[in-house]
């Protein structure tokens, strides 16, 4: 299990410790903000939440000392030129070397180099050729999903799609095909589509996974192709919580919701649903979860590692399992509505 | 010298420091002097569309907001608009 859980809510920033066989929690911090995404830096151990406040705005804190001191952003914004505005922050990704990576709402991109202080933008994403035929989701039009391996980078935008990046960042390609976009005039659109979360596999790099809007689809060849696999026995294709097995590629986990009307879970059961097939078929994880529960997770609101699965609910509690979902422990519950889960070694 | 008033979370982002002393002649002078300012305004440099200020009790947002001038026993607070429910 992991060490800490960082877990951002709409109140705040709370730390799940592992302590014996149980879980304590330190918290508020943070209190006021709300917290979208918290991890800590594996390079060094700093603790970075992105953070957002209806009054004050969008930024990112950071602690060097677990969450007893804070430091926030000097500045994050777009520039006048682009007559965009930064709604919010969504994600924080550590990069290469001294990277670090941060996506917000309107489908932007930030690199900053000096541990979070300071934040440029991604020109080449923000001046995408295909801008224009992006549009927000229910939850803004948010880059949340940054992810760095063997030289690429891929990010998802909610509703604009996935795209990778062989440059560093300079330009970014659409990997959209064969990804449905129900909700638009074109069903297959180059661009538009709404990926809810988007993971490559930390060992097996080549194979991308997304919990999409309209399904849940595997990739095999970095996206330039994609199979849908919610129709091998989930209850529904729609849905945001997505997890991995770091030491096998073929396994995924998912929480299926009622549907894009109904945020709940689907059949008002508290499912999640395991494939060690690729995706070939599924297979209901659910010992030790309610039974009957109109819960629901949000895009951020699933971690793993080597030897567990963890997620939040918007109902305040944290579940975890061991890798294989064999039985669910609510870990913590009564929390604030949790916007994200993440798993760090500490 | 006028006095401004946070409210907490932006007190949390000066240690807890919930009252300021400042040399300013204006709300905008005085706002762009605080440890937290760049949370007051946008990448525009526009005061935040939900934070409102008052001076010695008066909406400055009716008055010349951020030119507001303020006089040596000037109270300013700063106040998030009425906006609950979440």
């Amino acid at each position: 299990m992991a060490a800490l859980l960082p877990v951002g809510t709409k109140k705040g920033l709370f730390l799940v410790r592992a302590n014996g066989s149980g879980w304590k929690v330190e918290g508020p911090l943070l209190p006021g903000w709300l917290v979208y995404h918290a991890i800590v830096d594996p390079r060094d151990g700093t603790l970075y939440a992105a953070t957002n406040n209806p009054f004050y705005g969008a930024t990112v804190h950071r602690s060097s000392d677990l969450g007893k001191t804070w430091e926030r952003a000097e500045e994050i914004g777009l520039p006048e030129d682009s007559g965009l505005k930064l709604n919010a922050t969504w994600h924080i990704e550590p990069g290469r070397d001294s990277e670090l990576w941060l996506g917000g709402d309107p489908g932007v991109l930030f690199r900053s180099d000096d541990g979070g202080l300071t934040w440029d933008v991604n020109r080449g994403l923000l001046e995408h050729p295909t801008r224009e035929k992006w549009q927000p989701g229910a939850g803004g039009m948010c880059c949340h999903s940054i992810q760095l391996v063997n030289g690429t980078m891929y990010i998802a935008i909610s509703a604009a799609g996935a795209f990778r990046s062989d440059d560093g960042g300079e330009s970014w390609q659409p990997i959209n095909k064969d990804v449905a976009a129900d909700f638009h005039p074109e069903k297959y659109p180059e661009v538009g589509q709404c990926v809810h979360k988007l993971l490559v596999h930390p060992g097996k790099p080549d194979r991308l996974w997304q919990q999409n809007h309209c399904g849940v689809y595997r990739s095999d060849d970095r996206g330039d192709n994609w199979e849908r696999l919610d129709e091998n026995g989930l209850p529904s294709g729609f849905g945001f919580g997505l997890a991995l097995d770091p030491d096998d590629p073929d396994v995924a986990y998912v929480i299926p919701e009622e549907s894009q009307e109904f945020h709940y879970t689907a059949g008002g059961r508290l499912g999640v649903y395991r494939t060690d097939d690729g995706g070939a078929s599924w297979t209901l994880a659910g010992k030790g979860l309610p039974e009957r529960a109109w819960a629901a997770v949000l895009r951020e609101g699933c971690s793993f590692d080597g030897s567990a699965v963890y997620f939040g609910t918007q109902s305040g509690s944290v579940w975890t399992a061991p890798q294989g979902g064999a039985s669910w422990t609510e870990a913590v519950r009564d929390l604030p509505p949790i916007l994200s889960v993440e798993a760090a070694d500490v | 010298m006028p006095v401004v008033h946070l409210p907490a979370t932006l007190a949390a982002e000066a240690g807890g420091q919930k009252h300021f002393e400042l040399e300013a002649t204006t709300v905008g002078e005085a706002l762009r002097q605080l440890p937290m300012a760049n949370l007051f305004f946008d990448e525009q440099g526009e005061l935040r569309r939900l934070i409102n200020v008052y001076v010695d009790g008066v909406d400055a947002r009716g008055g010349r907001l951020l030119e507001e001038p303020l006089s040596e026993s000037s109270e300013v607070r700063v106040v998030g608009a009425v906006a609950g429910g979440s």
